[in-house]
């Protein structure tokens, strides 16, 4: 006989030893809090969303103050500053939309496509902000070397001495090291957190491609 | 939401809940795994319930959100599988029904499936429960031939895992 018709034999006959649970044990259960995945997902996102938006603020309070300020008048970063917030609309509107399409009664395959979906509108919205935090770290050293007193100062006394291509390579040398570091590190935390959350449903979500090849 | 539509689900669900203890049974390896993946299922159903129409019936639905908790939502305890952890409680085989040696195939055969990853275990499981292909592929989104193939290549697996 062929293993599995064996096995569903089997299957059918014991299809009645399991323990029976209790009316108000289901109903307990049903009340319970979930531990899912797509939990997890949604409130990492809105986690990651809520720390872009506060790193803008929390940059104001820690010492940054006044070159913030002048920074702020720069017609540049007024552009920047609304833009950013126009596509964190824009990122939170489908981020919610996505979510609410994850359906348990999909198929599996859609189910798994629509999670990933979610997940990867926080994805490009973190690459967005990396991007931006690229391109403002590099106007922002550009805006204090030709307008922050002391900066202006430091350039004059390189160029006095003859050194100012050096003065410019460790400026900039610096600046993308620190930057690298940030992003490096962003990555690593982005990569253990679903890396570990999405290992599963990534495995399986390949699984089912592969039937379709 | 209301009460009624509360009774009628925990009713229906009592009713009926030997699918996800079965969808259990093929996914977890141990008691608390099992009591823990059950109730995430349940919960999963709950939620879902408001939405059910009654077009398809009750058990084919629960079959579809309790595979879809289990190889999408639910994240599995990092402990290791052991297949003798299952044997001696979940899958207590009445001994006076059987002789040994089917009685050893089974064991084995249990142990096999155990070892199929999740995609091949949710084909196993809705071969086991007689589904058709019409529904197989429907449930996991794949078509029809695909979940043919595949069925046939679980059955492959499990004969190279039995006999090696």
């Amino acid at each position: 006989m062929d293993e599995l018709e064996l096995l569903k034999k089997d299957w059918q006959r014991n299809s009645g030893d399991y323990p029976e649970l209790s009316y108000d044990e289901i109903y307990k259960m049903s009340h319970a809090k979930s531990s899912s995945i797509v939990k997890w997902i949604f409130i990492i996102g809105l986690l990651e969303f809520g720390f872009w938006f506060v790193i803008s603020f929390a940059l104001k309070a820690f010492g940054y103050g006044e070159q913030i300020k002048s920074l702020e008048s720069n017609s540049f970063f007024i552009v920047l500053g609304i833009l950013s917030y126009v596509i964190l609309l824009y990122f939170l509107f489908r981020f919610y939309m996505n979510y609410k399409n994850i359906s348990t009664t999909d198929s599996s395959r859609h189910l798994m496509k629509n999670i990933l979906k979610t997940r990867q509108t926080v994805k490009s919205y973190v690459a967005f902000n990396l991007v931006f935090l690229i391109i403002a770290t590099f106007y922002g050293v550009y805006f204090s070397l030709q307008h922050d007193e002391s900066a202006k100062t430091l350039v004059e006394t390189a160029a006095a001495n003859g050194e100012i291509f050096k003065f410019y390579a460790s400026f900039i040398g610096v600046t993308v090291f620190f930057l690298a570091l940030a992003i490096g590190f962003l990555l690593l935390f982005y990569w253990l957190i679903y890396g570990l959350l999405l290992k599963q449903l990534n495995r399986n979500y390949r699984e089912l491609k592969k039937l379709e090849v | 939401m209301n009460k009624e539509l509360e009774h009628s689900f925990v009713e229906q669900l009592q009713k009926h809940q030997n699918i996800v203890h079965k969808v259990c049974r093929l996914y977890t390896n141990n008691q608390d795994a099992h009591n823990d993946l059950f109730q995430e299922i349940t919960i999963q159903l709950w939620r879902a319930y408001p939405k059910f129409r009654g077009d398809s019936k009750f058990s084919t639905w629960m079959y579809r959100v309790g595979l879809n908790t289990a190889i999408t939502l639910y994240r599995k305890s990092k402990r290791k599988i052991k297949t003798d952890d299952f044997d001696s409680h979940q899958f207590r085989i009445k001994a006076e029904e059987y002789d040994s040696t089917e009685e050893d195939q089974l064991k084995l055969l249990y142990q096999a499936v155990h070892e199929l990853n999740d995609i091949e275990k949710a084909l196993v499981l809705l071969y086991l429960e007689d589904k058709d292909y019409k529904e197989i592929s429907t449930t996991l989104g794949i078509t029809e031939v695909n979940a043919r193939v595949k069925m046939n290549r679980v059955k492959k697996k499990l004969k190279t895992i039995l006999n090696p």
